[in-house]
């Protein structure tokens, strides 16, 4: 008789767990922070990057097929930025409600006009995004429209949970933007300050806090640097006193290194995605991260 | 082509969005004016140029290109230079010793979504041979492929490479070294090409689990039995095919991926013909074609910086056990054949190691014993070094030593390949290419 109850237990434990995780939204992502303060309890996230990885690098593992095979939404960046695993990963996953054009295929740049839209797409300039460039994360911005944007589709999947969303979303909002004003004092330094990364993931970033965008370590998008362009960039990188020499986590350091040494730059680590560096695991937790350490480079 | 037209129209929207902020400036200026400000600030002709160029960038909109439904199409070259260093007659190679120029591969991909329903896509390949001024032109797959199927599934059909192993069905450029092994010539005779139907699911579990059969009128390359032409062919003439392949997070950066195959031809109509053997008198007729294969893929794929450095160690292991007619006389229906089963065993295993975004290096050992006489062994030795200028350009170097037993009669041979491979046009990042 015990463990007859006991069993019966058992079975309505895990009925009622079923039920609780029926009632989550399985979103699959590569903007993990935004749609869990955005979903609070009522979505179950998934990220398909760590916040290490290059975000043309992320692997494409088959142990990501099932994630999104159940998952209700596919939450990207867009403008191409996950275009090296996503697509393959999409395809793979046998789940038409999130293939592209689908209301489960939530693309975050919807509604942001990109910069950088290139005027070919030949191979000579590179990986190109025809789309322009994606990385319009680090403007915070523009995030702000990423943020509307899973908005817009939690509401539409889940509408008996509006307003909880909308309180989140507006609560979210509402730091975010005091971190944006703390954010633009306290990058008032940064006004007019010239760096190059490696590779060019900083244009929005840039505009937003008034800082001029020299170039890139890489040749172009995707291709290495030669000797050839090492040796053309630090020469104008001396005559124009370019300061900081920015190397994202996922680039090796040598090359950076020898830039910031040639030239007199000082050379700092910079994150693209949250968990980029340690300590680092949200959103604000990044920008914090990114706007202290150039300031402290800028004011070496 | 779509990201050109979605391209175009980000464009004309921004001047749209800039020419109608322009007209309002211009209007609210106009209705906020003094009575007698210079009508030289705004005059109607001017509103109306403006209201006329945003016009046009509307209707520009509207247009459709011609060119916007064409499918993406992208265009792979591949050179092959190399020396060996005996003819062909001596190592029973279908290339010649000596130096050697080959245009292995000029394939033009193109795919597009068909409908909602499905996607197509093909490959036609062409090869030039200047050994013999032939050049070839050849459907390699064209195939219709569902995207919206119920129940974790996906169906092809059409001609197109049938999953079966681990590199039967990755193209020849895609290879990570230069030649296809040898078990994957001797059994399946180069890739896995198949005119017929394939379905794959996906298991409905956490765990990454895939299930693919197929059925086909031919597997891999096939030779046609060239006394029986327009021969009827019941089912038992169809090839059949299967895998069950799984994947492991050993831990972020270690991967494991693994498989199952099986392939069974319970009537080959006489593929091939009468083969002559070495003997120069009997032959075997194939009767029946099964195949068997296990594959295993360790990969070191760190989450950092994957783009510069990574390592894969590949083992595929073969097991043919066809069924021939024996004809020791080499004169058909005398009476004195027999049927025979012959159980052959291959294996290639290869390790691949990248430093940089450019440099990878890696070695290939391959082992097969003849399809017709599993005493015939062959075996391949191959270090290999790719520079990768960028991801559309590659240029690979490759030393293959090879024996053979006294079975075969053939001689050990060397044999240095540079091959040189490149894309233009629109590429995609396959699931297969992962």
């Amino acid at each position: 008789m015990k463990l007859k109850s006991l069993f019966v237990t058992l079975i309505a434990l895990l009925y009622a767990a079923q039920i609780h995780a029926a009632e989550k939204i399985h979103v699959v992502t590569t903007l993990a922070d935004f749609t869990r303060q955005v979903g609070g309890d009522h979505v179950e996230v998934f990220s398909l990057a760590t916040g290490i990885e290059d975000t043309h690098g992320v692997p494409m593992k088959p142990s990501f097929v099932p994630r999104l095979n159940r998952a209700d939404l596919v939450v990207l960046v867009g403008f191409d930025c996950e275009h090296a695993f996503l697509p393959a990963l999409l395809e793979a996953s046998k789940n038409p409600n999130i293939q592209k054009g689908k209301p489960g295929y939530v693309d975050c740049s919807e509604g942001i006009t990109p910069l950088e839209v290139p005027k070919s797409t030949d191979h000579s300039e590179g990986d190109v995004h025809p789309g322009g460039n994606p990385h319009y994360m680090l403007d915070p911005e523009l995030a702000k429209v990423a943020i509307q944007n899973i908005y817009n589709a939690l509401v539409a999947i889940a509408p008996q949970y509006q307003a909880d969303f909308a309180r989140n979303r507006d609560a979210y909002l509402a730091t975010l933007d005091a971190k944006i004003a703390e954010w633009k004092t306290e990058a008032a330094p940064l006004k007019g300050a010239k760096f190059v990364s490696y590779h060019n993931h900083w244009v929005y970033f840039a505009g937003r806090f008034g800082m001029e965008y020299f170039g890139t370590i890489e040749l172009k998008p995707g291709v290495d640097p030669t000797p050839r362009h090492i040796e053309e960039l630090v020469s104008s990188m001396k005559a124009d006193h370019v300061s900081i020499v920015a190397r994202e986590p996922q680039f090796p350091e040598k090359v950076p290194a020898l830039i910031a040494k040639e030239t007199g730059a000082t050379l700092v680590k910079l994150p693209i995605m949250p968990g980029g560096v340690p300590n680092t695991p949200t959103y604000i937790d990044e920008m914090d991260y990114i706007v202290r350490t150039l300031v402290t480079a800028v004011q070496k | 082509m779509q990201e050109n037209l979605e391209k175009t129209q980000n464009e004309q929207r921004q001047q749209i969005e800039a020419l109608t902020k322009k007209l309002d400036e211009l209007t609210s200026q106009r209705q906020t004016a003094a009575p007698t400000a210079s009508p030289a600030a705004v005059t109607t002709n001017q509103l109306n140029e403006l209201n006329e160029k945003v016009n046009q960038v509307v209707e520009a909109q509207k247009k459709t290109l011609p060119s916007e439904f064409n499918p993406a199409i992208g265009f792979v070259g591949e050179t092959v230079f190399s020396y060996r260093s005996k003819g062909s007659d001596q190592t029973g190679s279908d290339r010649p010793g000596g130096f050697d120029v080959w245009q292995r591969s000029l394939e033009m991909v193109a795919s597009a979504s068909v409908d909602p329903f499905a996607k197509g896509y093909a490959v036609i390949n062409a090869s030039a041979d200047s050994a013999s001024s032939e050049a070839t032109l050849a459907v390699e797959e064209a195939a219709l492929q569902t995207t919206s199927l119920p129940g974790n599934l996906e169906l092809k059909a059409g001609r197109f490479f049938a999953e079966f192993g681990r590199l039967a069905y990755i193209h020849d450029h895609e290879l990570p070294f230069v030649n296809r092994p040898l078990a994957l010539d001797e059994y399946i005779g180069g890739e896995s090409q198949s005119d017929g139907l394939q379905l794959n699911w996906l298991a409905p579990v956490p765990h990454y689990v895939s299930v693919t059969a197929g059925v086909g009128d031919h597997f891999g390359g096939d030779s046609p039995n060239p006394d029986h032409p327009g021969t009827f062919r019941a089912f038992d003439g169809l090839n059949f095919w299967g895998r069950l392949s799984s994947y492991w997070d050993l831990t972020p950066n270690w991967q494991l991926e693994s498989g199952i195959s099986g392939l069974i031809n319970p009537k080959t109509e006489d593929r091939g013909g009468a083969l002559l053997q070495p003997n120069g008198v009997s032959t075997l007729t194939e009767k029946e074609r099964r195949l068997a294969g296990f594959d295993v893929k360790f990969s070191y794929v760190p989450l950092q910086n994957n783009q510069f450095r990574s390592f894969n160690w590949g083992t595929e292991v073969l097991y043919s056990d066809n069924r021939y007619l024996s004809d020791p006389d080499g004169i058909p229906s005398n009476g004195d054949e027999f049927k025979e089963n012959v159980g052959s065993l291959g294996m290639y295993s290869y390790a691949n190691y990248k430093w940089s975004r450019q440099w990878s290096a890696g070695f290939l050992f391959d082992y097969v014993q003849s399809t017709q006489n599993h005493s015939d062994v062959t075996m391949d030795y191959s270090p290999f070094i790719t520079f990768a200028l960028s991801h559309w350009n590659q240029l690979r170097l490759q030393y293959t030593h090879t024996s053979h037993n006294a079975a075969s009669g053939l001689k050990p041979d060397d044999a240095i390949y540079l091959q040189w491979a490149w894309i233009i046009g629109a590429h995609s990042h396959g699931w297969q290419q992962r």
